[in-house]
């Protein structure tokens, strides 16, 4: 695969990693803004450790002992239950139901909390640790899964997504590096939607291709799977604004 | 590793998968559905087995958004 082949192919994940790589870069700067760059930067280093060591384990494992029906089934299922669940949680943020995703109040509500858990002067910062830890492994393992919906295809596709997420890491840690401050520019509630939906086709693929079904025109029927996800997710936003007029803003945990 | 991390990876993917009970348990069923009727049928019309999953999918979506809908409403009302 050429370098402008790998780049086409890289960027779906690519798109889908770097929204993950803001949220979490979101926190760290929280924290080190708030307490100092040591820990959150150690407890980075450890999510991404043990990350590589959960997927280096189960992924070598699921890869070398299922059989390739089945990895497809299991992996399409996985997508499901990960994919619908974004795409409903998008649906509810554009009808207003839940709140749409704002970094910049994600970050002062964060910093307002790791202020009032008090500064540590001397030794080393647990909590600080410990909170980058956590928002690390989080968003790190939804790009795990990320790579894994977009590189099931085979060795080409899996390593276009793992460039793909890996370039979409360094290009935000970066870019928060640079800019010391929430990045509020990225379209996140709009890319989570699309990422939620595009998910949620390649789950329906997999899973029936994991059954031994052949779908019309192979991978080109994702875009025709995609489109009927994306419209029925819009005439639930239609039909949301409708039931819950004026798009009352609801903080109810239990919709 | 200890047992206090391991329990927090497996709440971490817990988490990532199970959001909604009940969307989850639809799409469990829905996916046993699929399998259901691939195990059934013969070759040709095993390639609809997909398009079933898919049409499933988006009435469970569908009818989830509904609920969360009118679940919402009602906490608007009491305020």
């Amino acid at each position: 695969m050429n370098l402008g082949a790998l780049a086409v192919a890289a960027l779906p994940a690519f798109i889908a990693s770097a929204v993950e790589f803001v949220e979490a870069t979101t926190i760290i700067l929280a924290v080190g803004v708030t307490r100092g760059w040591r820990a959150p930067l150690y407890g980075t280093v450890a999510a991404t450790i043990t990350l590589a060591i959960i997927i280096a384990t189960l992924g070598v494992t699921i890869v070398t002992v299922v059989p390739e029906h089945a990895l497809k089934a299991f992996v399409g299922a996985l997508l499901l239950l990960f994919g619908l669940r974004w795409l409903r949680k998008a649906i509810l943020r554009f009808a207003g139901i839940v709140a749409l995703h704002d970094e910049e109040r994600v970050y002062l509500k964060e910093v307002a909390d790791l202020r009032a858990r008090g500064e540590t002067r001397t030794g080393f910062d647990r909590i600080g640790f410990i909170v980058a830890y956590k928002a690390v492994l989080l968003e790190g393992t939804e790009v795990a899964f990320i790579v894994i919906a977009f590189g099931a295809g085979g060795a080409a596709a899996l390593n276009a997504a793992v460039v793909g997420a890996i370039a979409a890491g360094l290009f935000v840690i970066a870019l928060g590096a640079a800019l010391r401050q929430p990045l509020t520019m990225v379209p996140e509630n709009w890319m989570k939607f699309g990422v939620g939906a595009i998910l949620s086709a390649f789950g329906v693929f997999w899973f029936a291709e994991g059954l031994g079904a052949e779908w019309p025109g192979d991978a080109l029927s994702i875009l025709a799977i995609l489109a009927i996800f994306l419209g029925a997710s819009w005439l639930s936003v239609k039909m949301l604004q409708g039931i819950v007029p004026g798009g009352a803003e609801v903080v109810a945990k239990n919709v | 590793m200890s047992s206090g991390t391991l329990t927090g990876i497996w709440d971490t993917v817990w988490g990532l998968l199970v959001e909604d009970g009940s969307l989850a348990v639809g799409i469990v069923a829905a996916l046993a559905v699929t399998w259901l009727a691939a195990a059934l049928l013969a070759d040709p019309q095993r390639d609809q087995v997909g398009w079933l999953l898919l049409a499933i999918l988006v009435v469970l979506v569908v009818l989830n958004a509904r609920a969360a809908g009118h679940s919402a409403r009602r906490a608007v009302a009491k305020g």
